[in-house]
């Protein structure tokens, strides 16, 4: 197992095997490495496939755990996947699939989902509706693929009566301790839920939490300090078991794999929402992806790409993206939060 | 009191392009039912992960916060110096649960009114202690120029959540000079109502002091002993009542912090402190002017050919109830204006009017905050700069203190701040404080004296929180 690679530092590497049960998308099994280029800075490496981004977690453990590092890599991939099939959009047989199948019905809703409401509500709230869980819909009429294909004025209108979070409702699980009752939903025909923009940094925080738990119940005989990082957006367990700060790049929107910045993080979490390459251009005006659930066209003047520090990856992810839709107004509530940032305009 | 409510600044939220009228209606009518921000992103964040832990846990230092600080005051003249330093460690069990303990030094040097006037001769007064006597030179305040002490103060505060909608507080406080003591206990009960946006608090504390002043406590009103005479010590003892009393303070408060919007928060309380036992200064005099027509009216009345000073005498029960209000506003580049009223009046006959304005100025990892205060207070009853020959038979109570006169005062202060990475903060504020008093300018020779000397001090605290 041991070998040397081209780069000169030792290298173990062990591909999980995942039960196809645990991976209902799919997806290329995740590999764990040990990496070891300096004596102080060892530690494991998990990279596996979720969300359309390349996930990982870096475990600063010795050589000698492999055992406690596969254990925690396994419960993050399967997390992650089964957050990631859960919520998505273009399964069938999923939660995302069932509680459209009872559209037009109230339905009961899980703990978790309704835990995801409530955020996703609380943004929508604060944003005096721009950011809005029912908006994914307008995907129907927008391609952002960098060509000049605009939708028709008409075609968007269509889809206007079919997104505003205020058209659905939901209430909160009660229990009095007598009876309980679970959160319950009803979502109108012809309506969508997209958890697109809270799914990926809930991941990473359910990833960060659970891989904490299990280190609590295992009380390694050595520090352990972990950072999850999912395509960007980031969070970590404290300083490295060293002490020092972990190194996080971001990335520049208009010069993908170029980092922009190298970060240090000590601790919490990091999370950038941007338009990257997602974006039209028409007559040498630039669409950006956002979309005002309102309107059903793009925000004005948006920002290309928002770094949040919080601390948690949801809560950067939630100031970052209400950030983002506010247009120009985004470095305005930025500084109102008091959170680090790091802003790339357009 | 130590249960002043903390006041959360404001945070805050979002840019519109509707005019700013119109946001403030609509904050006014749909949103004063949401929290803030910041408030709203720890609360959305915790909910939604349900307990899961999102940090290592700590080690026993990272639980702790740290405020480490030093006062400097010096008063003009180097009349009173007084170095205090402060350190503050608070442990935070959760973001709700915290012990928090501090503990303070000060010590003060220098000379403070005994209360007695100036004068055109040289005056000549015992020590509080009964051993020795000082001289004040014609035409200068007299300052008692033993005056120096140190206290140490400590105290304990435990504040917790009993649920949801519930909080409560218990803390202690002990504080020791070399003639005073203080033990007291407070507790404050907090209920949270409208999502958070309402806390009402109703809190209470109550305090058992002693004093056991330098050479016993005086009898109010009988007059010092005269230094160098034949029977000083017979005088003196005369003069004694015993060497220590007490008194006790209660107090009670309730308040309501409201969150009127996402940038505006107000707090109002309403407090009432009874105090009860020995609440004479057993080191201030009052001079006794000689109102008999001829060479000497306007001047010290004499006794023997010695000047009369009578010991100062105050009611032994207080009654204060203060009303509060601050506001503190977020403006939308984040900067804070913090306002505050106070009134305050008591059974003794004192109003006092307190105004405090702060603004604070956000640059970045710097702030700066230039604060504004002006303090009135109205004569209490009993106080009388001087009394007269004819008088000072008849009075009951009498206290020529300053602290009880008439008098405004105006501070003017700039605390800078910066905040480091890692969290830390250093800051450093100076104040510049001036006092003014009036009162009747006295008659005869008397005019002649200043009575109501200005007093200004400068105070430098720096402090580093880790």
């Amino acid at each position: 197992m041991q070998q040397d690679n081209l780069h000169g530092f030792s290298e173990s590497k062990r591909l999980l095997s995942i039960a196809k049960m645990n991976n209902p998308s799919g997806h290329p099994m995740p590999e764990l490495s040990f990496l070891a280029a300096d004596q102080s800075s060892a530690g494991f490496l998990l990279q596996f496939q979720a969300m359309a981004s390349t996930c990982e977690l870096l475990i600063d453990l010795p050589e000698s755990h492999w055992a406690l590092a596969e254990q925690l890599a396994l419960q993050a991939v399967r997390e992650t996947w089964r957050i990631e099939f859960k919520f998505s959009r273009y399964r069938t047989g999923n939660w995302h699939d069932k509680v459209h199948q009872k559209r037009g019905h109230w339905q009961n809703l899980d703990e978790e989902s309704a835990r995801l409401i409530a955020f996703a509500d609380q943004a929508w709230q604060l944003s005096d509706g721009l950011f809005d869980i029912t908006s994914g819909i307008l995907r129907k009429v927008w391609r952002f693929d960098g060509s000049d294909r605009l939708p028709e004025p008409e075609q968007v209108a269509t889809l206007l009566p079919h997104i505003g979070r205020q058209k659905i409702q939901w209430s909160l699980p009660e229990d009095d301790g007598v009876n309980s009752k679970p959160a319950q939903l009803y979502l109108p025909e012809g309506m969508e839920l997209d958890f697109g923009g809270v799914g990926k940094e809930y991941a990473v925080d359910r990833v960060l939490g659970l891989s904490l738990s299990l280190l609590q119940k295992a009380q390694p005989d050595v520090a352990c300090s972990l950072l999850v990082n999912f395509g960007g957006d980031i969070a970590c367990s404290g300083p490295r078991a060293n002490g020092e700060p972990w190194k996080v790049g971001i990335e520049a929107p208009d010069r993908e794999g170029k980092e922009a910045a190298l970060l240090s993080l000590t601790g919490g979490a990091l999370a950038t929402s941007g338009d990257s390459q997602r974006y039209l251009l028409k007559e040498g005006k630039r669409y950006s992806h956002l979309l005002n659930p309102k309107t059903g066209w793009p925000i004005e003047n948006a920002v290309r790409s928002i770094t949040v520090a919080a601390p948690t990856c949801s809560q950067g992810g939630l100031i970052s993206s209400l950030a983002l839709l506010q247009g120009a107004g985004a470095e305005n509530l930025l500084k109102q939060t008091g959170l680090k940032y790091w802003l790339l305009s357009a | 009191m130590a249960v002043d409510l903390e006041v959360v600044v404001v945070a805050v939220t979002k840019m519109t392009s509707q005019t700013e009228q119109a946001v403030a209606e609509h904050q006014l009518t749909h949103e004063t039912s949401k929290a803030s921000l910041t408030m709203l992103l720890a609360s959305a964040g915790c909910a939604l992960l349900a307990g899961l832990p999102n940090q290592a846990q700590a080690s026993e230092l990272d639980n702790w916060d740290f405020d480490a600080a030093t006062l400097i005051y010096a008063e003009s003249d180097s009349r009173v110096t007084a170095a205090e330093p402060v350190i503050s460690a608070t442990r935070n069990f959760d973001s709700e649960t915290k012990l928090n303990l501090k503990l303070a030094l000060d010590t003060l040097t220098g000379a403070s009114p005994s209360g007695a006037t100036p004068s055109d001769q040289a005056q000549t007064f015992a020590r509080p202690s009964g051993r020795g006597d000082y001289d004040i030179k014609a035409g200068e305040q007299p300052l008692d120029d033993t005056f120096r002490d140190s206290r140490a103060a400590f105290s304990a505060t435990w504040s917790a959540p009993i649920n949801r909608d519930w909080a409560y507080s218990a803390g202690g406080y002990l504080s020791s000079e070399h003639d005073y003591r203080s033990l007291g206990v407070n507790g404050s009960i907090s209920r949270y109502l409208n999502e958070k946006n309402t806390t009402i608090t109703l809190g209470g504390s109550f305090s058992s002091d002693s004093i056991d002043p330098e050479g016993g406590l005086p009898i109010g009103l009988s007059a010092m002993a005269v230094p160098g005479s034949a029977n000083f010590d017979q005088d003196f003892s005369n003069s004694r009542q015993g060497s220590s009393d007490d008194k006790t303070i209660t107090d009670f408060l309730v308040g309501v912090t409201q969150v009127i919007n996402r940038r505006t928060l107000m707090q109002f309380n309403y407090s009432i402190s009874a105090s009860d036992g020995y609440l004479t200064d057993p080191y201030k005099i009052v001079s006794v002017i000689d109102d008999s027509s001829g060479d000497n009216y306007g001047g010290n009345y004499q006794v023997n050919g010695q000047n009369l000073y009578i010991y100062e005498k105050r009611p032994d029960t207080r009654l204060k109830q203060a009303l509060y209000w601050q506001t503190k506003y977020q403006r939308e580049n984040s900067d804070i204006i913090d306002f505050s009223y106070r009134f305050m009046f008591d059974d003794w006959g004192i109003n006092s009017h307190t105004l405090d304005l702060k603004y604070r100025w956000q640059l970045g990892d710097h702030y700066l905050e230039p604060q504004l205060r002006w303090y009135s207070q109205s004569a209490a009853d009993f106080y009388q700069r001087y009394t007269t020959a004819s008088d000072y038979q008849n009075v009951d109570e009498i206290s020529a203190d300053y602290r009880l006169g008439d008098m405004d005062t105006y501070t003017v202060g700039l605390r800078y701040g910066y905040r480091m990475a890692g969290g830390s903060e250093l800051y450093a504020r100076l104040a510049l404080y001036q006092q003014q008093s009036s009162g009747s300018s006295g008659f005869g020779k008397l005019k002649e004296q200043a009575l109501y000397p200005d007093t200004t001090a400068t105070m430098l605290t720096v402090g580093y929180k880790f």
